[in-house]
């Protein structure tokens, strides 16, 4: 029988088709299980590769000082021949023209060595896959991956990645800036990644003298100062888990719809989260739960008009 | 054997106040009341779904056909992924994982350990071994024993037009063990006729086999399709009242000349999900769920004629994402005519 074409390859689209390779959780919203649905929201077509089956997230556990949401989880761990086999499987059947590469959390530098071979062998079939690569290694000055994984990022993913989208502590490592203490500090640090390899850098937060920030930096031609810009974020008074997650997911799928305009992409990602994040905040406390005293599962389903069509609320600001 | 511990990422958005840091894992901390579980907390239509299904990396069978129409309808749903394949095996070649029971009963005991067991749905689909079917009945009295309002809705694949595709050993399970914990079943003609024993070439077969089910276990049944003199029907059964005649219906459905893969399980899905928002109306579910279906279907067909493929000449796969809004917001084009 003739072999039917891959119609969201075939049929024009503003969206795409996207790999993503992330953790997968039974219950809540980390991992694919952020990242999935509001891709396919926004219209792509996204083909999720589970690196592990968990009951559930395991949380933060370096955050003791309160409640963990799950003392516990059980499940299972794909090695790196596992997401080979996967690969392989696509391969033969011709299903591995991709648009995007997407990646987030990633537990081992095997696993890690591994997605650089998947990163090189979806270029051959595609040499212009957009990777957006999450580097996840930790967050306000903890490391929560194996220290092994940071000169792997640096050395051999940032190359390839076509964007980026670290925290404060992740582009601290990345670059070498200790610490980030200033907005030009963090601008420096674009420029630095953008040397190395992306074209697309998105500093999801950074604390600067009391403020949160986004900083974005898309540097449009080789060797050119880039385009820069923040969005001034509020600081809420939770946790959350999977926010990361998500974030990057956003900001994959609006950058592609406005693939010039950064700025107008990360507003709109901006604008989808804190929506979220303001609905989930508002249900916890209509059933009475105090939100400061746990972290928080994010209303993922229930924000699926502010992930379709965000009311931008948060606009950028360029640096000149 | 329980994996060797994987830190998660926590993506934190900062609070007023910055949080001491430990190395090590926690084990005692003062026992603080865990957060509620929203989607059974707080007033809604929809429910908590756990769904056993396939996960295929590329195209829309098993939860890839059925977690994103419940999502968009707003259920929250926990899949657990009962393989991991490249893509479903109607193509030439197909690499991947299976999960054994015993995973699957540490999956169910992870969440039992987190006070997370509580659903308000089980959904199930393709299963491919009877050692498997087993551990789902397992699970079904598990979440009986938290929830024993808990609804099982069952689609009971067996095999379609004549042609069995599971092991044979599987059909007697369905039977005698899966039909009397099925809250809601959705097989199609072949399947009812296996289940019940019983030859259909009359729309009063339906009826009968449907009968033959209500007795046995689920207040509602859906015949997904049946093939009666050239027309295809949807055949539903709700008994509202145990021992009282049901309440019946039939939707005609257009015969599409195409075959598609997916177009079942996102079926029982959307059935699922329309006939939870309207609990004492089968009808009106089944009309949603039909609408949204043949919407999903006609624009598959058209969108692979536009580009240039023949659309007899493959099994297709559904443009799910694309149809989101026809799932979301059907529009109803097909009605239910009952049988009084």
């Amino acid at each position: 029988m003739a072999r039917p074409p891959i119609l969201s390859l075939a049929l024009p689209s503003e969206t795409g088709r996207v790999l993503s390779i992330q953790s997968h959780t039974v219950q809540g919203y980390v991992g694919n299980k952020a990242a999935v649905f509001p891709l396919q929201l926004l219209g792509y077509d996204v083909d999720p590769i589970n690196s592990v089956q968990f009951s559930n997230h395991t949380g933060n556990l370096l955050y003791t000082t309160f409640s963990n949401r799950y003392p516990t989880f059980r499940g299972q761990v794909l090695n790196g021949q596992q997401l080979c086999d996967l690969i392989e499987g696509l391969a033969a059947n011709d299903l591995l023209y991709y648009t995007h590469l997407l990646t987030g959390y990633i537990g081992s530098v095997s696993f890690l060595d591994t997605v650089l071979q998947v990163v090189d062998r979806l270029r051959m079939v595609n040499p212009g896959l957009i990777y957006v690569c999450d580097p996840v290694m930790g967050d306000e000055g903890k490391l929560y991956v194996p220290p092994d994984l940071v000169s792997v990022y640096r050395e051999k993913v940032i190359p390839v990645a076509s964007m980026l989208t670290p925290n404060q502590f992740e582009v601290e490592l990345l670059t070498g800036l200790r610490l980030i203490t200033s907005e030009s500090d963090g601008l420096k640090a674009c420029n630095i990644l953008h040397a190395a390899g992306p074209s697309k850098v998105v500093i999801t937060s950074l604390n600067i003298e009391g403020k949160l920030l986004l900083i974005g930096s898309h540097q449009k031609l080789e060797g050119q100062p880039p385009h820069q810009f923040k969005i001034i974020i509020p600081k809420i008074p939770a946790y959350f888990t999977g926010t990361g997650d998500l974030m990057t997911a956003l900001l994959l799928g609006w950058s592609n719809k406005y693939p010039d305009n950064l700025e107008k992409a990360s507003e709109l990602a901006v604008s989808s989260l804190q929506a979220l994040l303001h609905r989930t905040l508002e249900d916890y406390k209509a059933v009475g739960f105090d939100p400061q005293s746990s972290s928080l599962e994010i209303r993922l389903i229930q924000s699926q008009d502010d992930i379709r069509n965000p009311e931008v609320k948060f606009k950028a600001e360029e640096y000149t």
